[in-house]
C-alpha cells in the first residue's frame, strides 16, 4: 500500500511537472504577441496560408487562447479543457509548421519572438520541439481524471 | 465529462475573445480588426494604432517608377541598411537608412529642399520603413514625399537595373 502511494506521488509529480512546463511554455509564448500584434499579424501573413481577412483576427485572439489556456493548467482551473485547447493548438502548429517545411516556404514561426531575420534551419528544431509538447499533453491527457487503478477511490490528475 | 469539457472549452475560448477584442480596443499597439493583405493595393499591413504606413503616398507600380527615375527630377532613398543597400540599390539612390535618420538629417537637409520630389523605398511589400521614413519627413514639413510600394524586391524581380556598390 505504501508503495502504491509513492508511486501515486510520483504520477502526481511527473504530471505536475508537465502541466507546469506546458502552461508556463504557452503564458511566454503569448506575451510578445500580445504586446506586438501588428508584428505577429504580419508574421501570420508570413505563413502564406491565411486569408487575408482573417490575419488581424487571429493576431488578436490566438495570443489569448494561449494566454489564458497556460494560465488555467498551471493553476488548475479548467484543466481539461485547456489542455485539450493545447493540444489542438500544438497540432495545428505541427501541421501548419510541416506543410510550409515540405512546400519550402521560408517563413518566422513568431513562436517566442518577433524576429526580422527569420531562418529556415531552426524549423526543424521548431518541429520537433512542438511534436515532443504534443506528446506531453497527450500523455497528460490519458491521465487527467483517470481513476488510479493502484489506488482505488484516487484520482491520478485532477478532474474538471 | 465529454460535455463539461465542452462547456469548458467554449468558456476558455470566450473569455480569451472578450478579452482580446478589450485590451485591442484599448491598447496602444492596437489593430484593426481586418488589415491590408493585399499586395496589389500597396505596403501590406495590420493597420495598427501605431502605423505609418499612408497608402495615399504609394506608388504601386514598377513601371512608373522606372519612368519617375529616367525622367529625373527625383531624390530616390534607400531607407534600408547601408550594407544592404551596397549589395544591391536602384539607380541612383541614396542610402539614408531609417535607423538613422536623425543621425543623418542634416546631410539630407543639404541634399534636399522641402519641396523636393522624394521617393523613399526598402525591401518590400512587407517592409514598413520606407513609410516611417517617409512619415518623419512630412512631419518635417517635405511637400512631395512618395513611397515606391514594392520596393527592391519588385524591382529586381522586375529585371529592371541596379546599382552596386563594390569592395
Amino acid at each position: 500500500m505504501k508503495d502504491n502511494y509513492l508511486k501515486l506521488k510520483g504520477y502526481i509529480l511527473v504530471n505536475w511537472i508537465i502541466r507546469l512546463v506546458l502552461g508556463m511554455t504557452f503564458i511566454f509564448a503569448s506575451w510578445h504577441k500580445i504586446v506586438n500584434p501588428g508584428e505577429f499579424a504580419k508574421i501570420l501573413y508570413g505563413y502564406g496560408v491565411f486569408p487575408g481577412i482573417s490575419i488581424n483576427f487571429i493576431a488578436i485572439f490566438l495570443p489569448y487562447i494561449e494566454l489564458f489556456a497556460g494560465i488555467c493548467l498551471v493553476s488548475g482551473i479548467l484543466p481539461r479543457p485547456s489542455l485539450l485547447v493545447i493540444n489542438g493548438l500544438l497540432t495545428g502548429f505541427i501541421i501548419l509548421i510541416t506543410f510550409n517545411l515540405l512546400r519550402g516556404h521560408t517563413f518566422d514561426c513568431g513562436c517566442f519572438s518577433i524576429s526580422k531575420n527569420p531562418g529556415n534551419s531552426s524549423v526543424w528544431m521548431l518541429l520537433i520541439r512542438d511534436c515532443l509538447m504534443l506528446w506531453a499533453g497527450v500523455y497528460l491527457w490519458k491521465r487527467f481524471g483517470k481513476p488510479n487503478k493502484q489506488m482505488p477511490g484516487y484520482l491520478t490528475s485532477p478532474d474538471i | 465529462m465529454i460535455k463539461t469539457t465542452s462547456i469548458g472549452v467554449l468558456i476558455l475560448l470566450s473569455v480569451s475573445l472578450i478579452v482580446s477584442l478589450g485590451v485591442n480596443y484599448f491598447s496602444p499597439s492596437g489593430i484593426a480588426l481586418v488589415g491590408q493583405w493585399d499586395r496589389s493595393k500597396g505596403v501590406v499591413t495590420a493597420k495598427s494604432k501605431l502605423d505609418t504606413v499612408h497608402a495615399d503616398i504609394e506608388v504601386n507600380n514598377p513601371l512608373v517608377v522606372k519612368r519617375m527615375i529616367q525622367n529625373g527630377g527625383v531624390v530616390l532613398i534607400d531607407a534600408r541598411l547601408k550594407d544592404v543597400y551596397d549589395k544591391g540599390h536602384l539607380p541612383g539612390a541614396l542610402s539614408f537608412p531609417l535607423a538613422d535618420f536623425d543621425q543623418d538629417l542634416a546631410k539630407l537637409l543639404d541634399l534636399v529642399k522641402k519641396d523636393t520630389s522624394i521617393l523613399v523605398y526598402c525591401s518590400g511589400f512587407e517592409c514598413t520603413d520606407s513609410h516611417s521614413f517617409a512619415t518623419q519627413l512630412l512631419a518635417l514639413k517635405f511637400t512631395r514625399v512618395r513611397v515606391y510600394a514594392g520596393g527592391f524586391r519588385e524591382w529586381q524581380d522586375m529585371g529592371f537595373r541596379i546599382e552596386k556598390n563594390e569592395g
